[in-house]
C-alpha cells in the first residue's frame, strides 16, 4: 500500500500533469497549480512531489529543448503513466462512492 | 524597471553555485532551468529586487528537500555519523551506570567547579556591563581634570557648554552636581543622598528608562523633580507619582515630573534629579571657570571614525579654554570613556559606586583555577579507571576501530559527563546565588533563557568536557590490543607520574589559597586593631545641617550643660579619608616646588575629644583671637619642613593665609592605612560647621544618644536627627579587603573539597586494585593499622611536594598584595605550616577512609576465588 498511496498535494500535481498533457514541465505546472488552487507553492515543494511521483511510477519524464530564458538549461516534461492514471481514477472512485453513501440528511444542502 | 538595463539581471551567482553543489545531479538541470525561467518572469513582473528575494527563498526551500539534494554518502563513513554517535552515547551511559559511585564523584566534582565558575562568570559579566547600555555609549565621555598631582572627576561648569558651542563634533553635553537634600512628603521628612542637579539633556545622554513622565520634558520645568523608582515607591507607594508635591529643604515646593528606573549597572546610582536651572535660580553662578565642582559629560557625533584624534583635539581645546578664561588656576583636562568609569576610574571626588578591575581579573583567574582543578579530577579518575576499560579498547581495536574513533568515543563520554555536571551545576548555582549575592554585595540573577548565557553555559560544558576528556581519550586509545587482550594491564609508562602531578597541582593550589586566607585575615586584624593616633572607639558624630550653624553658641552651651554630652568638638571632616589640601609655604622653605599639605579644620576641643597627643606648644583657644590665623602641624609636616618640634613654634606658615605655628600634634591617621601618615595642617574651625563629634562613655551610649537627640530636635527641628560612629566609618575603608578575605576563604574551602573528592576516588580505586595483596598480607599477619598506613602513606610525599611548590608562589603573591599597605604584617611561617598540616591531615583522612575499609575486609572474601 505504501508505494501506491497518493497524498493530497501529489494528487493535485498528478491532475495538473494530466491537464497540461504535452506541456507539463516545472514552471508551467507551478503556475497552473497556483492559478487553480490559489495556494502558494514553492519550486522545492513541486519538484519534491514530482520526484516522489516518478519514483512511485505514476509519472515518467523526458528532457526537452534548452532555451536562453532558462539559462541554457533543458526542460523536463512529465507524462502520466497508466499506473498514475489508475491511481487518479481510484482516488476519484473512492471519493464518489463515499459521497454517494453520505445520507441526505447529513448535508445542509444548498451551501454545498 | 523604467530605464532599459544595459545588461540583463541575473540570479545571484553564489546561490547558483550553492544549488549546483547540493542538488542531486539528476534533478539539477531542469530544476535550475525552472528557477532561471521563474526569475526572468519575476524580473519582468515584480522587479529585480523582488525577483532576487524570491530566488533566495526558493533556493532555501529547495535545499531542505531531502529527495532533491545530493546524498551525503561520502560523509557516512566518518566517525560523526548519527548511528556511531548514538552508539557512543549508549556506551558512555552504560559505563557511567556500571560504576555509579565513580560517576557520582566525577559529576559532583565537576559540577561544584562549574557552579562556582558560573557564579563568578555571572559577576564578571555584570561588572563588565556597567554603562554599556546607553544608546551611543561608545561616544560618551566624561571630562576629567588634573590639578597639581590630584586626578579629579570634576570640572568647571562652563566647560561642557562651551565645547558644545564651539566644536561641531560634540553632539550633546550634560552637567551634574551632586547634592543631598531634605525631602518632605505629606509632612514626613526624609534625608536623601545621591541627588544630582542635572541639565535637561540628562535622559538624552543616559538611557535610564522613564516609568512616568517624558524624557524630553522631565527636567525642563524649573520646579520639577525626577525620582528613582525606589524613592517613588518609598514616598507614594506607587510608580505613578507624576504631579505629586514634594517640599525641598523646608523652602521650596517641587512637582514630580518623572519617575526613572536606575539600572543596577551604571556608575551613576542617582536617587533623584533636580533641574540645574533650579540651582541657578537660587543664585548659583554657572559661569565661573575657577570652581571645579561639576561632573561634565559630552557625547561625540556618531559618524566620527577616529575617536583617538578627536578626543586629542578636544583635550587641547579644553586646556586652551581653561587657560584663556581662568588666569590663576592650573589644570590639565582629559576625557574618559563613560563605560570605563566604574571599573577603571580612580579619581578624586568621583561618584561613590566603584568597581575594581583588579578584583575582576583576580576572580576570573580564581574561577578558571577552580574549573581546572575540577577537570584534573575528572582526568585523574578516568585514567585510574583505564585498566578496567583496557579490554574493551583491545576488542574494539581488533574489530577494526581506528584510534580517532576511540578518541571520539571517550570524548563523547567526557562531554556527556560535562553536560550532566552542567545540569547539576545550574541547580547548585541557583541555590547558592543568594549567598553569593551577599558575599559580593550585588543583585545578580540567573537568566538562563538569554541566548548569551545559553551560549556561555554551552561553552563552559564544552570546554570542561574537551579539556578533561582529552588526556584519558589519548591514553586509552593508545593501548596495544595484543598486550591488553593477553591480560597484561598496561598502565602506560607515564600514567602514574602524570596522575601524581595532577594531585600535586591540586594540593598546591589548595595550600596557596589557605595561606592567602590566613594572611588576609591577619592583615585585616592588623588594620582593625592598629592604634590610629586617636581613640576611634566611642566617638559619635552628627552632621551639621540646616539652621544649626546659626545656633552654634546655643548648641555648644546645651551640650556642655549635660555631663553626658560635654566632651565634644566641631571638625570640618572626620579623619577617615581626608582629601582636603592646599599649597603650603613656610618660613625657610628651601624647595621651589609646590608642596601640598593635607588640611583639616578643628576647634579648641579637638585634642582632648579625639585623644590626640599634643607634643609641644598649645592647642587652639577660643579666647585668643589671632588663633583664627594660626596653625597646628603634625610630625610628618615637621619632617617635611625639616624642623624639630621646638624650632617650629612661632615660625610663620602659609596655607592660603599667613599665620604662625603654635603647636605640634603627634601623628594620627586621617587616611586609610594603605599609606603612611602624611603632612597635615590643622586650622582653627571657629564656626559651627562640618561635623559635631562627641566622645561618649561606653556604658552610657544609649542615654547620650537620647540626650543628643533632644538637643538636636530642639535646635534643628526641620531636620530628622541622624548620627554615626567614627569607628564604623573607618571600617568602611576596608570593606574591599573584608570581602576579599571572605572570598579567598570560600575559594580555599572549595579547592580543598574538590581535591579531596578526587583523592577519595583515586584511593578507592587503588584500594580496590590492591585488594588481593591486602588479603595476602592480612593472612600473613599484618594488622589493620599497618595495612591502613601502607595504603595511605603514598599521599604524604605528594602533599610535601605540593607544600614545597606552593610556599614560594604563595609568598610571592602575598608579598605583592601586602606591598599596597604602608602598615603590613610579616608573612608568618606559621600560616604556611598551618596550611601544609591542614592539607596533609585532610588528605590522610580522605585516603584512610578507603584504606581502613579495605584493610578491614575479611581476606577469605577477597581470596576465595583464587
Amino acid at each position: 500500500m505504501k508505494g501506491t498511496y497518493l497524498g493530497e498535494f501529489e494528487e493535485l500535481v498528478l491532475l495538473t500533469v494530466a491537464l497540461l498533457y504535452d506541456h507539463a514541465y516545472g514552471v508551467a505546472l507551478l503556475e497552473e497549480i497556483i492559478e487553480r488552487s490559489g495556494r502558494s507553492v514553492s519550486v522545492g515543494a513541486l519538484h519534491s512531489a514530482l520526484e516522489r511521483l516518478e519514483t512511485k511510477g505514476f509519472l515518467r519524464s523526458r528532457m526537452g529543448e534548452a532555451t536562453a530564458e532558462r539559462g541554457g538549461r533543458r526542460k523536463r516534461y512529465f507524462i502520466l503513466t497508466p499506473i498514475g492514471e489508475k491511481a487518479l481514477r481510484d482516488v476519484r472512485d473512492l471519493r464518489e462512492s463515499m459521497w454517494k453513501a453520505i445520507p441526505q440528511t447529513a448535508l445542509t444542502g444548498g451551501a454545498s | 524597471m523604467s530605464t532599459e538595463p544595459t545588461s540583463k539581471p541575473n540570479p545571484p551567482a553564489w546561490l547558483i553555485a550553492l544549488l549546483e553543489h547540493f542538488l542531486s545531479s539528476e534533478r539539477q538541470e531542469d530544476v535550475l532551468g525552472d528557477l532561471y525561467e521563474l526569475f526572468y518572469r519575476r524580473v519582468a513582473t515584480k522587479g529585480e529586487r523582488q525577483a532576487k528575494y524570491l530566488f533566495l527563498l526558493d533556493t532555501l526551500l529547495l535545499l531542505v528537500r531531502p529527495n532533491l539534494t545530493r546524498h551525503t554518502s561520502t560523509l557516512s563513513s566518518t566517525s560523526l555519523s548519527t548511528s556511531m554517535l548514538s552508539h557512543y552515547l549508549t556506551m558512555a551511559f552504560r559505563s557511567l551506570c556500571r560504576e555509579k559511585a565513580f560517576a557520582f564523584l566525577t559529576i559532583l566534582g565537576l559540577a561544584t567547579g562549574m557552579a562556582f565558575s558560573l557564579l563568578i562568570l555571572l559577576w564578571v559579566q555584570h561588572e563588565w556591563s556597567y554603562d554599556r547600555f546607553h544608546s551611543k555609549a561608545d561616544g560618551l565621555y566624561r571630562i576629567t581634570a588634573q590639578v597639581s598631582e590630584l586626578q579629579t572627576a570634576i570640572s568647571p561648569s562652563p566647560m561642557a557648554p562651551t565645547l558644545l558651542g564651539q566644536l561641531p563634533q560634540v553632539e550633546n553635553m550634560l552637567r551634574l552636581k551632586p547634592t543631598e537634600n531634605l525631602l518632605e512628603v505629606n509632612g514626613e521628612k526624609f534625608e536623601e543622598k545621591g541627588g544630582y542637579y542635572a541639565d535637561a539633556s540628562f535622559f538624552d545622554l543616559f538611557s535610564f528608562p522613564l516609568l512616568a513622565g517624558h524624557s524630553s520634558t522631565a527636567l525642563s520645568r524649573i520646579d520639577g523633580i525626577v525620582l528613582s523608582e525606589r524613592l517613588a515607591k518609598k514616598y507614594f507607594g506607587t510608580r505613578q507619582a507624576l504631579g505629586k508635591i514634594i517640599h525641598l529643604d523646608n523652602h521650596h515646593s517641587l512637582v514630580v515630573t518623572g519617575v526613572m528606573q536606575v539600572p543596577l549597572n551604571t556608575h551613576l546610582q542617582a536617587n533623584y534629579l533636580l533641574p540645574l536651572s533650579f540651582l541657578e535660580k537660587q543664585g548659583h553662578d554657572l559661569h565661573i571657570w575657577g570652581n571645579l565642582e561639576y561632573y561634565s559629560y559630552i557625547r561625540l557625533k556618531e559618524n566620527i571614525s577616529t575617536r583617538e584624534g578627536v578626543t586629542q583635539g578636544i583635550t587641547t581645546t579644553m586646556n586652551a579654554l581653561f587657560a584663556q578664561n581662568e588666569k590663576q588656576g592650573q589644570a590639565v583636562f582629559g576625557l574618559q570613556s563613560v563605560s570605563d568609569i566604574y571599573l577603571h576610574s580612580d579619581l578624586v571626588g568621583d561618584v561613590p559606586s566603584r568597581g575594581n578591575i583588579a578584583y575582576v581579573r583576580l576572580f576570573s583567574g580564581a574561577a578558571l583555577c577552580i574549573l581546572i582543578v575540577a577537570c584534573i579530577n575528572f582526568m585523574n579518575l578516568s585514567t585510574a579507571r583505564s585498566a578496567k576499560r583496557a579490554r574493551e579498547v583491545g576488542v574494539r581495536k581488533v574489530m577494526g576501530a581506528r584510534r580517532s574513533e576511540l578518541v571520539g568515543q571517550f570524548l563523547t563520554q567526557s562531554l556527556l559527563v560535562a553536560f550532566l555536571a552542567l545540569l547539576l551545576a545550574l541547580g547548585m548555582a541557583w541555590i547558592l546565588l543568594p549567598f553569593f549575592n551577599t558575599l559580593t554585595d550585588k543583585q545578580l540573577t540567573l537568566r538562563l533563557l538569554e541566548i548569551e548565557s545559553l551560549l556561555g553555559l554551552f561553552g563552559i560544558a564544552l570546554f570542561t568536557g574537551l579539556l578533561s576528556g582529552s588526556y584519558p581519550a589519548l591514553l586509552l586509545s593508545s593501548f596495544q590490543p595484543i598486550s591488553v587482550l593477553k591480560g597484561m594491564i598496561q598502565q602506560g609508562r607515564w600514567s602514574l607520574p602524570f596522575r601524581n602531578v595532577l594531585v600535586v597541582a591540586q594540593f598546591t593550589l589548595s595550600i596557596i589559597l589557605i595561606v592567602a586566607t590566613a594572611t588576609v585575615y591577619q592583615q585585616m586584624e592588623l588594620l582593625r586593631n592598629k592604634h590610629l593616633g586617636f581613640e576611634k572607639e566611642n566617638l559619635v558624630y552628627v552632621p551639621i545641617r540646616g539652621e544649626l550653624d546659626k545656633h552654634g553658641e546655643a548648641l555648644a552651651a546645651q551640650l556642655a550643660s549635660n555631663p553626658l554630652t560635654s566632651q565634644f568638638t566641631f571638625v570640618s571632616e572626620l579623619p577617615i579619608n581626608s582629601t582636603e589640601g592646599s599649597d603650603a609655604v613656610w618660613e625657610g622653605k628651601s624647595i621651589d616646588e609646590q608642596v601640598i599639605f593635607y588640611s583639616m579644620q578643628v576647634d579648641a576641643h579637638f585634642p582632648e575629644t579625639f585623644r590626640v597627643e599634643l607634643l609641644t606648644g598649645r592647642g587652639f583657644s577660643a579666647e585668643i583671637r589671632q588663633d583664627t590665623a594660626n596653625y597646628l602641624v603634625n610630625e610628618a609636616a615637621l619632617r617635611m619642613m625639616g624642623m624639630d618640634a621646638k624650632q617650629a613654634i612661632g615660625k610663620w606658615f602659609d596655607l592660603q593665609y599667613k599665620g604662625k605655628i603654635i603647636g605640634v600634634v603627634k601623628d594620627f591617621h586621617f587616611r586609610p592605612l594603605h599609606q603612611k601618615v602624611e603632612p597635615l595642617v590643622l586650622e582653627f574651625n571657629n564656626a559651627t560647621r562640618g561635623k559635631l563629634v562627641l566622645r561618649v562613655q561606653s556604658q552610657a551610649t544609649k542615654a547620650t544618644l537620647v540626650a543628643l537627640e533632644q538637643i538636636m530636635n530642639k535646635l534643628n527641628p526641620d531636620y530628622p536627627f541622624s548620627y554615626g560612629f567614627v569607628d564604623g566609618e573607618i571600617a568602611k575603608n576596608y570593606s574591599g579587603e573584608t570581602r576579599m578575605g571572605q572570598i579567598t576563604q570560600t575559594f580555599a574551602c572549595l579547592a580543598i573539597f574538590i581535591s579531596c573528592l578526587g583523592l577519595y576516588g583515586l584511593s578507592a580505586f587503588t584500594a580496590q586494585r590492591r585488594i588481593k595483596e591486602i588479603g595476602i598480607r592480612k593472612v600473613l599477619g599484618a594488622s589493620v593499622s599497618e595495612l591502613s598506613f601502607l595504603l595511605s602513606k603514598d599521599v604524604i610525599p605528594l602533599v610535601v611536594l605540593a607544600f614545597l611548590l606552593a610556599s614560594p608562589i604563595a609568598w610571592y603573591l602575598l608579598h605583592g598584595w601586602l606591598e599596597g599597605y604602608a602598615y603590613r604584617i610579616e608573612i608568618s611561617p606559621w600560616s604556611f605550616a598551618l596550611a601544609g598540616l591542614l592539607v596533609l591531615v585532610v588528605a590522610l583522612l580522605t585516603v584512610s577512609w578507603q584504606s581502613v575499609k579495605a584493610a578491614l575486609v575479611n581476606p577469605t572474601k577477597t581470596l576465595r576465588n583464587d
